[in-house]
């Protein structure tokens, strides 16, 4: 169990309400270490009385929210918060941003977008945030120890810490930067024990070749994800070796539900056994499932069965230098289809060593792109800021990708069809521009 | 009328603090302002939505809880930047930390976990009032029920 991060006694009421503030956070929060730590403080302390949190939590790193120039006002708001020169206090990644920094001339990002874009790598680096600038930030070896406390924002980086780690976060929103600032954040949500055992237990009952790729564990995390909504599952049944796996169920857990942590007895940290992950209590209920739920969730956010493809995507979340790899070794010798884009989405600290060892230049050899910083969902393809931008809508008509969490966003958010095939069918479909008869 | 008045009151809790009246907008499912609104509208574009085609400016959202990405606060915080965000939000279920982020910044009144399920007497387009700093929704005004958008 973790330690308290603060073993001050409790002293005094702030404004006469009931979070209690240690004497360190009281003369922070009174502006003893500047105004920027004092208004962090502020926050936290609003955002916790919120849900009625007693007191406030040293965390030990931070995941960001960079900006994204996709969203009004949101650039405009560092540029004028970075003015007060706020530090991070602990290490701090950033998350994704609406564009790869280095080659979003040829990816047809609007000039006035990406210019907007780029005025947040000087800030960040002023304050100190790494412009890590990936939603896998735990694949740069950001691992902090279990049982701590850290704040962090990407739910699929939420749910992987929470589960697979057992550092203790709740799905951060645009606060964070304060968390990052004052290295504080309220007891409250899956920061407290209670809140962290099991409450649904899924019995997965699918034959080993229906759980085997990266895709079989997107749609069994789409599934289990639109059951328990907010809860915490626990799946029984699963002996999966492969980090990917974990990392696809649950990055749609995340996105189908707003699952925040799950446990797998034998396998994640907080659970040994089914005992454990259910603290010892039963579960308020249990399901059965099978391969027949698989095909269901697929046809939840697969739009159509195959034809004209011309867009496919791989790495959401982002990918690590092994899966690009394999990617590479996919695509060597051949060449995609006319008209068809295949992007590769990672971080460009693996974009790097994937130049250095030549993966990323067979992926472009065959006529794909290796992006980073970014992915569709949150780039110009984004039906509203084509329409802020005078870009066509839908920016594209058919997007194949392997990833469950993709597809459900973009077929709303860029409006076009989507179809979910596996990696091995998606490099398939992006080489013939088609899938199916 | 007092009778009435506690009839057509429901005691909820208050998260983030305030007071507004606005058309309600009652969902069965719950709600992702990740994936399921255009934020340079505020229109619901989820395609198997219930209320999709509409607008959530403005109105007081009742849905069960929040789902989807963490980037769920900074659309709202965007939507409230264009002056299009909802006029308030009440979940049946706890509410969501990511989302009270943004309503914390964007000052959006939000309650949840409600006494009884305001469904059962609020229809979309009857006005309705939250008070978050009492803890309580009412229904002020029927709606005529025809589709307003």
């Amino acid at each position: 169990m973790p330690i308290r991060g603060d073993d001050a006694p409790l002293r005094g009421s702030y404004k006469g309400e009931y979070m209690y503030l240690s004497k360190e956070e009281e003369k922070n929060l009174s502006g003893e270490e500047g105004e920027p730590v004092a208004e962090a403080i502020d926050y936290m302390v609003k955002f916790g009385e919120a849900f009625d949190a007693e007191r406030l939590l040293d965390i030990v790193y931070v995941h960001y929210p960079a900006e994204m120039a996709i969203y009004e006002g949101s650039v405009e708001d560092l540029m004028e918060y970075a003015e007060k020169r706020p530090k991070v206090s602990v290490p701090t990644t950033s998350s994704t941003l609406c564009m790869d920094l280095d080659q979003w001339k040829a990816m047809g990002v609007p000039e006035e977008l990406a210019i907007k874009q780029m005025e947040v790598v000087r800030p960040h680096k002023e304050m100190g945030v790494l412009g890590t600038y990936t939603c896998t930030p735990y694949l740069l070896g950001f691992i902090p120890p279990k049982d701590s406390y850290i704040a962090s924002v990407e739910s699929s980086a939420v749910i992987y810490y929470n589960s697979m780690l057992g550092a203790w976060t709740n799905r951060g929103g645009i606060l964070t930067k304060y968390s990052a600032v004052c290295g504080k954040y309220p007891e409250m949500g899956y920061m407290l024990k209670e809140n962290r055992k099991g409450t649904h237990l899924f019995r997965i009952e699918v034959e080993k070749e229906n759980l085997q790729t990266f895709l079989d564990y997107n749609l069994l995390g789409i599934h289990v994800g639109s059951i328990v909504g907010s809860e915490v599952p626990v799946l029984d049944g699963i002996r999966t070796q492969k980090q990917e796996h974990i990392i696809g169920m649950g990055a749609t857990l995340a996105t189908s539900g707003s699952v925040s942590l799950y446990h797998i007895p034998g396998i994640t940290a907080e659970a040994n056994t089914i005992e454990d992950a259910f603290h010892g209590d039963c579960p308020k209920e249990t399901f059965m499932v099978d391969v027949n739920d698989l095909n269901e969730a697929r046809n939840q956010v697969s739009t159509i069965d195959g034809g004209k493809v011309d867009f496919v995507l791989l790495g959401c979340p982002h990918y690590n230098l092994g899966q690009l790899r394999g990617v590479a070794l996919m695509l060597q010798g051949k060449k995609i289809a006319k008209g068809v884009k295949l992007w590769v989405c990672t971080n460009r600290m693996t974009k790097l060593a994937a130049e250095w060892q030549g993966y990323a230049q067979m992926i472009e050899a065959a006529g794909g792109r290796v992006v980073c910083d970014s992915c569709p969902v949150e780039s110009h393809m984004r039906s509203s800021t084509c329409k802020s931008y005078g870009l066509p809508t839908p920016y594209i008509e058919v997007m194949a990708t392997e990833s469950g969490k993709m597809a459900r966003y973009v077929k709303d958010l860029i409006g076009c069809e989507t179809l979910l095939i596996d990696r091995k069918n998606c490099i398939k479909a992006a080489l013939k521009g088609r899938w199916g008869e | 009328m007092t009778g009435n008045k506690q009839k057509s009151r429901i005691k909820c809790k208050g998260v983030v603090k305030g007071v507004a009246v606005g058309e309600a907008l009652v969902m069965k499912k719950s709600f992702a302002f990740m994936g399921d609104v255009d934020m340079a509208t505020s229109e619901i574009i989820a395609r198997e939505h219930e209320h999709f085609g509409r607008k959530i400016a403005g109105k007081i959202m009742i849905y069960p809880e929040t789902k989807g990405s963490s980037g769920g606060c900074v659309v709202l915080m965007s939507l409230a930047k264009l002056g299009l965000q909802p006029a308030a939000i009440i979940n049946l279920k706890m509410a969501d930390y990511n989302l009270v982020e943004g309503a914390i910044l964007a000052g959006i009144p939000l309650g949840c976990l409600p006494e009884r399920d305001p469904s059962e007497m609020v229809r979309t387009g009857d006005r309705v009032k939250l008070d978050t700093n009492n803890g309580w929704i009412e229904l002020i005004g029927i709606g005529d029920n025809k589709e307003i958008r």
